[in-house]
């Protein structure tokens, strides 16, 4: 076993600059990494992080013009042939990606990509490299490996996947790893088993990993040193404990204080609270089903949701956790009367929102929105910023077009967009901004109840910490009731008052957010809290251990 | 579900499809505005003869009941009687069947192989000058009127030259792939363009998708890449159009049949619509509408065996 | 990455921009040269010349002269009016129909849309050609038969593509947004989903000209389509069928005249195709 101690260079990239065309994406950076290091690079969307990693193993487009030097066992990478990089790529530097489904051929086994790396590198024969791929799967903790070799991308989860592709890019024990986000398409419990994954495979097999993320807290918690990047360039380096200490560059620090677990929102002063909850969920069971085989017959019942009982208090902000397929959106778009109950009821004001229909359903409407998850689908490509904002207004006959228009503008300044922005379509515009426009649109019919799904998910952390302000400025002043969606417990445990845990279709916890976070009554909101990275928890961790090597 | 099974559910679905099929080519001989009694015995039949043949016929009871017994004789293989050929449709078509098939199968050995040898050419050339050659000729094959260039080359190659027969379809397998040489060309010259379009771009974006970088952070090479990653991909959406462009090709083969004089299923159709002998229209587009339902089930099947993610 | 996207942006508007301009420009061309055919050519298209038979090309007669001694350039120019107008009435009544279907049956899904979805299996059951020349055959020959026997086939495929966008675009959130926002299934389908859907209409429409284009000549050509003398490209190369051997010229034009049309088309619909980014 190789200590992380000994300081050898492994690879030592020096004045590195890549440009696309006359647009220049990563300008003149240096950084190093030792062998049996784990360097995290940070950085938001645009800082060039992802370029520079894929930049190491020469797999950038050809447009991409590259110079400056990638040092790596005595030789430059950026002069080496294609030949020559080749027999690099995959057997001393290989990469794992953010996206394991669409990185995994569809028509091949997830034993096949395993075995084609050690069948070029080392020559094995088929039966050789099947042997082979069975252990490498296994110690990637893929369980049952004889069986799972054969088993094809879509028959496996999203962890799996993510793992196999860890074994096929671990399979001829290279030096280092490049890992692109390797974690952020996964839920947090399975993240966290991948992430002690690659720790493992760093203290046993000595693995350097160079790991990219846009988690501050996730870089923290696995790796020993970090270099943080912005708009191509390093502002910052150094020992992970130090630099989440002591940021020097105000851009880290930026990036420290918008870390949800560390924001600070201003109090939200609520009315008199009503006798009588404004929302009942009441035992709300939700089925789909698929069209069978002949018309008219249904079949593969999938329970979105089972008895689900919870209430909503006006001017409260009741927050929804989970993970992907908990039930979490399907208790939204239940509410939002975009899906229809299979049993139970949902009672606004006491009355069954089934039954409602004509003006009072328009009315029901009005008085409950909703925003999105992802900024540039929910707004239609081809409307103006300004039209999307007033059409609902237009459509519920609460003003004349120019009257509509007007009251946009004024939604506009609200949620701080720019008026220039009006004539825009939603392509010109970034992720935050078009989540200012889906706010927006949802005030402009002047809703007692907001559902917010996943709204930040999408966004990079600063400009997550901008929105949330934002969604508390606005639930101050228009006495807003929220909704609030998320996979992110410390968002959620920041923004809302009360806390509904779900998983797998069902409520499994319900309280006020300090109960829930503190003292958490199910084992599964235990795995959670425990799985979810947080800054803080890192930073008390690498304070106990001596400089640099946190894990150890 | 086990395979069996699910090809069983497949073929259940098949059923109101050909109830449908049936009732149109029922239905199409009720659109034309003439009286087929009338048509059969001339305008100079006496009242008694048309009522006569139309007791005979069955026509003078409701639509429903006629669409009844038609379905039943097609169930018994019954397709109706052809005035012109004065025999039976089913046994007519089948006389007409080889020289089309044979046409078809014939299109189908030399379009493939072409198409797969000019798509790899050119998306691995792609934005180069063979690449902007193949789509430029490839766009020229889709636009020209296929009778229009067989009747050229039958006049070039056959007349001119004397290479090959202007007509016919000859005795004997060698004698078939002579004969028909030509009109599978001018087929094939339409057909490749626009399986090599869809053939290409499906390269071309396999080629750029997210497990061909990540083999290539492996150090596989770009060759074997290609074979196994790439082309694999790329054959499935290309196999479906085949199986619709097989389809249509039954229905452009009708022209080049006409030119060359092949005595198929093309030139009894045209003969059937000139003569107005509605059984045989009639049994002809059941004949072609069950024959592209066999072979869309055909390529279905086929998918399955190629890519695990695909059900029946 | 969003750097990397616009500059395959830019690498793609080129060549996607050059092609819609010289396809237009080649449309263009023929419909001026269709709508202006006298001031082109002096002489009548159904002008017969019993003592000019045959004629090979020359000064007075450029494309030379048929059987009956007509001018084959002027029939030409004159047969073009039929066939672009063949090749965008052909495929506008299939667009609405199909677009309607398609819209409805994949926003509506369940019931309507398993109806649906069967009646566009068994009208693809039946080869394209085959279904319009039964038709044709039955109703008899004539241009407004094949437009009828185009809006009873071609629907289809309009229908399944607009059906795949709209199964598409209906989870997109833009859509739930609207059904959220309370607009009814009428303003969710025609304003928000439908204008999404255009730039692959558009693009799929110009490729299928083509193809109502030169099934419309192959009807001619079998003598099901325009009837006699009106000129038209197919009919006309069936006219000049039994002469090909002296006479290649009678079929060789319209031909010609029909391939650089189609090649106007199509190269129009693939730049469409790339500026639109499909």
């Amino acid at each position: 076993m190789i200590t992380a101690k000994s300081k050898q260079r492994l690879l030592d990239v020096e004045k590195l600059s890549i440009a696309f065309g006359n647009v220049p994406i990563v300008k003149d950076i240096s950084f190093g990494v030792d062998a049996g290091e784990i360097l995290g690079v940070v950085g938001e969307s645009g800082s060039g992080k992802s370029i520079t990693c894929r930049s190491l193993l020469g797999l950038l487009p050809r447009a991409a013009s590259v110079s400056g030097r990638i040092g790596f066992d005595g030789k430059n990478l950026l002069a080496l042939s294609g030949e020559e990089m080749r027999a690099i790529r995959g057997r001393d530097i290989s990469m794992v990606f953010q996206n394991p489904a669409s990185h995994l051929d569809p028509l091949m086994t997830l034993g096949g990509h395993v075995m084609e790396s050690l069948r070029h590198h080392f020559g094995q024969t088929r039966k050789e490299a099947r042997q082979n791929a069975i252990d490498v799967l296994r110690e990637v903790q893929i369980n049952e490996p004889e069986r799972r070799i054969d088993a094809y991308p879509h028959e496996l989860s999203g962890g799996m996947k993510q793992r196999g592709m860890i074994g096929s890019a671990t399979a001829c024990r290279p030096r280092l790893l490049l890992a692109d986000e390797p974690t952020t398409a996964l839920d947090v419990t399975v993240q966290a088993r991948i992430l002690d994954l690659l720790g493992e495979l760093n203290r046993t097999q000595g693995l350097s990993i160079v790991f990219v993320s846009h988690d501050l807290a996730v870089v923290a918690e696995l790796c020993h040193r970090v270099v943080v990047m912005r708009n191509g360039e390093i502002v910052e380096e150094g020992p992970a404990n130090e630099i989440l200490r002591s940021p020097r560059h105000k851009y880290t620090k930026l990036l420290i204080d918008s870390q949800p677990s560390l924001l600070t929102l201003p109090p939200v002063a609520r009315e008199e609270q009503a006798k009588t909850p404004l929302i009942e969920v009441d035992a709300l069971s939700i089925t789909y089903s698929k069209p069978g085989a002949l018309p008219g017959t249904r079949k593969d019942v999938v329970r979105a949701l089972q008895e689900a009982n919870l209430t909503v208090e006006a001017g409260e902000s009741l927050g929804i956790v989970g993970e992907s397929g908990s039930g979490k959106s399907t208790v939204a778009r239940a509410i939002m009367r975009l899906a229809e109950p299979s049993g139970g009821e949902i009672r606004f004001r006491g009355r069954n929102i089934a039954a409602l229909k004509g003006t009072e359903l328009s009315e029901y409407r009005r008085k409950v929105q909703m925003v999105f998850q992802n900024p540039f689908d929910s707004l239609n490509p081809r409307m103006r910023i300004i039209d999307a904002i007033a059409e609902p207004m237009i459509r519920h006959g609460l003003a004349t077009r120019n009257e509509a228009l007007g009251r946009a503008r004024e939604l506009m300044r609200q949620v701080e967009l720019p008026l220039e922005f009006a004539d825009r379509k939603p392509r010109q515009l970034s992720g935050g901004q078009c989540q200012r426009v889906g706010i927006a649109r949802a005030l402009a019919l002047d809703p007692e109840v907001l559902i917010a799904d996943e709204v930040t998910s999408a966004l990079d952390v600063t400009i997550q910490a901008q929105i949330l302000r934002l969604l508390q400025r606005l639930r101050s002043e228009r006495h807003l009731t929220v909704i609030y969606i998320s996979h992110d417990l410390s968002v959620v445990r920041k923004f809302c008052d009360r806390i509904a845990v779900f998983r797998a279709a069902k409520l499994v916890e319900l309280g006020s957010a300090e109960a829930v976070f503190d003292r958490p009554k199910e084992s599964y909101t235990k795995l959670l809290l425990q799985s979810a990275p947080r800054l803080e928890r890192a930073l008390e961790r690498t304070g106990a251990s001596d400089a640099g090597h946190g894990r150890d | 579900m086990s395979s069996l099974s699910a090809l069983g559910q497949r073929l259940l679905q098949l059923i109101p499809v050909l109830i449908g099929i049936s009732l149109v080519s029922f239905l199409l001989v009720q659109l034309s505005p003439g009286d087929p009694v009338r048509l059969l015995l001339g305008d100079r039949a006496t009242a008694e003869a048309v009522a006569h043949l139309r007791e005979q016929y069955g026509l003078n009871q409701p639509l429903i009941a006629q669409y009844f017994s038609y379905l039943s004789n097609v169930l018994h293989g019954d397709l109706g009687h052809s005035i012109r050929y004065q025999m039976p449709v089913g046994s007519l078509i089948l006389d007409f069947v080889p020289p089309t098939l044979f046409l078809i199968a014939y299109v189908v050995a030399i379009s493939v192989p072409a198409t797969v040898v000019l798509a790899i050419v050119s998306a691995r050339c792609r934005d180069r000058w063979p690449d902007h050659l193949i789509r430029a000729l490839a766009i020229l094959g889709m636009t020209i009127p296929v009778f229009w260039l067989a009747l050229m080359m039958s006049r070039f190659f056959g007349v001119e030259l004397g290479w090959f027969p202007v007509s016919g379809y000859g005795k004997g397998f060698l004698e078939h792939l002579h004969h028909l040489f030509l009109p599978a060309i001018s087929t094939a010259t339409w057909l490749v363009p626009l399986l090599l379009r869809n053939l290409r771009a499906a390269l071309i974006n396999e080629t750029e998708s997210d497990y061909v970088t990540a083999s290539r952070s492996k150090g596989l090479g770009e060759g074997y890449i290609f074979r196994r990653h790439v082309l694999v991909n790329s054959v499935l959406p290309t196999l479906n159009l085949l199986g619709v462009m097989i389809a249509f090709l039954i229905g452009s083969s009708i022209v080049v049949e006409i030119i060359y004089a092949v005595p198929g299923l093309g030139t009894l159709m045209v003969g059937a619509v000139l003569g107005r002998d509605y059984n045989v229209i009639q049994g002809l587009t059941l004949f072609y509408a069950l024959a592209s339902v066999i072979v869309t089930l055909t390529i279905d099947i086929l998918s399955t065996t190629i890519d695990p993610r695909v059900k029946l | 990455m969003i750097s990397l996207s616009s500059a395959s942006a830019r690498r793609h508007f080129g060549p996607g921009a050059i092609e819609i301009a010289a396809g237009t420009a080649i449309i263009l061309t023929w419909v001026v040269l269709a709508v202006a055919a006298p001031l082109f050519s002096g002489a009548d298209p159904n002008g017969i010349d019993l003592i000019g038979l045959l004629q090979p090309p020359s000064a007075d007669h450029f494309f030379g002269t048929d059987h009956l001694g007509r001018d084959v350039f002027s029939r030409v120019l004159h047969a073009a009016r039929i066939d672009i107008w063949m090749g965008i009435a052909g495929v506008i009544p299939p667009l609405l129909i199909g677009a309607t279907i398609g819209l409805i049956s994949g926003y509506a899904g369940g019931v309507i849309d398993a109806v649906m979805m069967r009646m566009v299996d068994i009208t693809v059951a039946f080869p394209f050609f085959v279904l319009v020349i039964a038709i044709v055959g039955m109703l008899g020959p004539g241009l407004y038969n094949y437009f009828v026997a185009l809006a009873l086939v071609g629907w289809v495929s309009y229908a399944r593509l607009v059906r795949a966008e709209v199964l598409v675009l209906k989870n997109r959130e833009f859509v739930t947004a609207a059904q959220a926002l309370g607009y009814g299934p009428i303003v969710v389908m025609v304003r928000h989903i439908l204008p999404n859907t255009f730039s692959s209409l558009l693009v799929f429409a110009t490729t299928d000209a083509v193809l109502v284009l030169l099934a419309g000549a192959s009807l001619g050509f079998l003598g099901l389509g325009v009837q006699p003398p009106t000129p038209e490209w197919g009919a006309m190369i069936a006219d000049g069928q039994p002469y090909v051997v002296d006479a290649w010229w009678i079929c060789f034009f319209p031909g010609l005249a029909a391939t650089t049309l189609g090649f106007g088309f199509i190269l129009t619909s693939d730049g469409l195709s790339r500026v639109l980014g499909r």
